[in-house]
């Protein structure tokens, strides 16, 4: 993690912007290894648009960030007053390098483009909308600096074309009952559609969050191996299902 | 902030306004703006006009005195073609105003061998041209251009303005403070000065017993900064010959270029000129987000034959949307005017922002800068701020407290003394120490707002509870307008809260309660006088 921070701060060096040595697959901003397994190159590319849509959207561009708050960079979110930093330092997420700017208003796309010029990712929220020849302007700009782009909910609502589509396509929670035990931890399925090298569809199984609130692999080894491809929709409201598990889709 | 000087040649026609009025020296003429004399033929000098009388004083002075009123097109229209006769010297000469005019010196004098022989052959030229304009091949000295050369630009209008008989002054590389040094210290509320309005500071100065720039030099940056602020550290800089404020540091993005087609291409200077406003409009737009000002400018129009004029305008304070829809008028008119008009209507405008520098509105020094990150991400916050107000961009800061708002807390980043190194320690959610917390993990959506909802029963009956926090009947399903209506699959609560029980009037009793719903999202919600509320969600 160490060595992609530093990565980060020369992607404003202009020998390295220009090199020819080095390949679009260095030059992403790092994930942590329980979320790596989704991208191809490792983490998230500089200047990609990612969309994050599902029940879980907000916890999943979340998590995604934890790995560059953590080295160094700066991560602004746009339209996010409600992402809950109790929450979200749970997870992982250092805030020392956060910005919120909670209500762009009609000036969302200058905040864009001068978040850009500051911060290496940009979350932004699910009722921000570009105008849209910001979005083309944006995404333009976003190549030449390498900043990226995580969208909570469809990026094309905001007018960016996404390069990463990630869904939470499952979403299970434990603990709770009719009546009694607590939202525990929640298993979440997140797929991955891509295009070019990621066009293979991916998946991944998590915790989001665990019962510490953390983000952490599910051992598949200890689970009911059809658990998730057998899960129904919906389960029939049953005030006697009491501690089972839950399923949701 | 590094302060880069660069060494520059400044040329002052003396009394341009009344040349380019078509007066010569012998003429009793004066140019007037807004009731006074701003310039004077030195025939007319005699008589006791300076610049500054009054119109009526001027003519009472000199009952033959020709009054002329000013017009700076005029003034700089016929400016350009002086200039023109530069152009082979150097591509890069800056206009201030009619009559002023500077550029870089370091390619020109290694070309003509130094600074002493560029500035003799820029004379040669100058006085040639000029000489066209007054329809005479003898200029009268009082009129012949005057030519500085020094470190800083200050300090070669100085130069150019405080010559010796022959009208060309060099100071030599280093030597500009020495130069400044003896001048008095109202030189800097002269016109050439780029400190605005400066002239009761000045006066300060001289009251203070600081006469000249040497005593200015002399003083510590640190206490004319906070007797002065920025005006009075500005000056200092002048008097140690270096051009106060530093370009901005920027990078190839930061190049503020905009440019439109003119369709259909026209003959008129208006149509061009009313294109022009609109991309100055929104370079000045542009350059305000990015809490920078413009100070020179580069403007080229195409014909549609693919003739170009370009010329690069300087403002010593900095250019407004209006001041740049001037310069391009200004321009134009002096192309229509030359030897080498536009044969084709005009086709396009392009304006580049060639040099900014801070807008000195905007301050970022009392924050803790860190890293070069650091400073660029601040920078672009201050920015955000400047668009939306002071309060539009914050940061984590959690306090203690039980309601999920009391946990969350975010702060203006600007109101925080904010340093990114610093640790922000938060409370452990998990390590609940009063009953009534929340069990972790937290909901991460948590509204700023809580929205009212409908918490209904099997038969659509509202649920209350009772005071002990009980719920009355089983939960079935949830319901309102931003939500929707969903069926509850899961439940748990509640959590009971009792807000500052030992203060009556704020007193406030809550039951918390976590829902699971059909489509796969669960809530947080909070049932207060009868009432509920949704709180947060576990997006």
């Amino acid at each position: 993690m160490q060595n992609a921070s530093s990565g980060i701060s020369l992607i404003n060096d202009i020998h390295q912007e220009s090199s020819p040595l080095v390949l679009a697959r260095h030059r992403t901003f790092p994930v942590v290894d329980e979320l790596a397994g989704l991208f191809t190159d490792g983490g998230i590319r500089q200047g990609s648009t990612t969309e994050i849509t599902g029940v879980a959207a907000l916890s999943l561009a979340s998590a995604l960030t934890i790995a560059v708050s953590r080295s160094g960079s700066w991560v602004g979110a746009v339209g996010l007053p409600m992402l809950g930093s109790s929450a979200a330092s749970d997870l992982g997420i250092e805030f020392s390098r956060w910005v919120f700017i909670d209500h762009p208003r009609d000036q969302v796309g200058a905040v864009i483009h001068a978040l850009m010029a500051g911060v290496d990712l940009i979350l932004v929220g699910p009722d921000i909308k570009l105008p849209p020849d910001h979005g083309r302007k944006i995404v333009a700009l976003m190549r030449e600096r390498g900043t990226s782009i995580l969208t909570v909910g469809k990026a094309t609502l905001c007018n960016l074309r996404p390069d990463l589509c990630l869904r939470v396509s499952q979403a299970t929670w434990t603990g709770i009952g009719w009546g009694h035990g607590h939202l525990l931890s929640r298993k979440v399925e997140i797929e991955l559609v891509g295009r070019g090298a990621n066009s293979n569809l991916r998946r991944e199984l998590v915790w989001l969050p665990d019962k510490e609130g953390r983000l952490k692999t599910v051992d598949q080894s200890n689970e009911p191996a059809n658990l998730l491809q057998s899960a129904p929709r919906m389960q029939k409201v049953l005030p006697e299902i009491g501690e089972q598990v839950l399923q949701a889709s | 902030m590094v302060l880069t000087n660069t060494r520059t040649l400044v040329l002052i026609i003396p009394h341009w306004r009344v040349i380019a009025a078509g007066a010569t020296h012998d003429h009793l003429a004066a140019v007037v703006k807004k009731d006074r004399v701003v310039d004077v033929t030195p025939a007319g000098a005699e008589h006791g006009i300076t610049p500054g009388t009054r119109r009526r004083e001027a003519q009472k002075l000199c009952a033959d005195l020709k009054i002329i009123e000013d017009d700076e097109e005029r003034s700089i229209r016929k400016f350009n073609s002086v200039v023109a006769s530069l152009e082979s010297v150097t591509p890069r000469i800056e206009i201030a105003t009619g009559g002023w005019c500077s550029f870089p010196t370091r390619g020109p004098s290694r070309y003509f061998g130094g600074d002493q022989a560029l500035a003799r052959i820029v004379a040669e030229r100058t006085l040639k041209a000029l000489s066209a304009v007054l329809k005479t091949t003898e200029v009268p000295s009082v009129m012949q251009p005057r030519i500085g050369v020094a470190d800083s630009r200050f300090a070669a209008v100085l130069a150019a303005t405080f010559t010796s008989l022959s009208r060309v002054q060099v100071v030599v590389p280093e030597g500009s403070a020495t130069f400044l040094a003896p001048f008095p210290v109202d030189v800097l509320a002269s016109k050439y000065s780029p400190l605005l309005e400066a002239k009761e500071l000045v006066d300060v100065f001289r009251r203070l017993g600081l006469k000249t720039l040497e005593d200015i030099g002399a003083l510590p940056s640190e206490e004319l900064l906070a007797r002065f602020g920025s005006p009075g550290l500005l000056a200092q800089q002048l008097a140690q010959g270096i051009d106060g404020r530093a370009p901005l540091l920027h990078s190839i993005s930061d190049v503020v270029l905009e440019e439109s087609e003119i369709d259909p291409p026209a003959d008129h200077v208006e149509t061009a000129v009313f294109v022009a406003k609109a991309l100055a409009d929104r370079i000045h737009r542009h350059l305000a987000i990015n809490g920078s000002a413009c100070v020179r400018i580069l403007i080229e129009v195409e014909s549609e034959h693919g003739e170009v004029s370009s010329r690069l305008w300087r403002h010593e304070h900095q250019f407004t949307s209006a001041d740049i829809t001037d310069r391009v008028r200004w321009q134009l008119e002096g192309w229509y005017q030359s030897e080498n008009p536009p044969t084709g209507p005009l086709s396009s405008v392009r304006l580049t922002v060639d040099e900014t520098v801070p807008d000195s509105g905007q301050q970022l020094g009392f924050w803790g800068e860190k890293t070069v990150n650091d400073e660029r991400a601040i920078r672009s916050f201050v920015r955000i701020q400047g668009l939306l107000g002071p309060d539009s961009v914050t940061v984590v800061q959690r306090g203690g407290g039980r309601r999920l708002t009391d946990i969350e807390q975010r702060v203006p980043l600007a109101g925080t003394r904010f340093d990114p190194d610093q640790v922000i320690t938060l409370p452990e959610s998990t390590a609940a120490p009063w009953p009534g917390r929340l069990p972790a993990p937290l909901p991460i959506a948590v509204l700023p707002q809580a929205q009212q909802v409908e918490v209904t029963d099997g038969n659509g009956r509202r649920i209350g509870v009772s005071g002990r926090g009980q719920i009355e009947e089983d939960p079935v399903r949830i319901r309102s307008d931003s939500l929707g209506s969903h069926l509850i699959i899961g439940w748990g609560g509640p959590w009971l809260l009792d807000e500052k029980w030992w203060d009556p009037a704020t007193k406030s009793r809550q039951a918390r309660f976590q829902f699971l719903l059909a489509d796969g999202t669960s809530h947080l919600c909070v049932i207060e006088n009868g009432k509920w509320w949704l709180e947060a969600s576990y997006e």
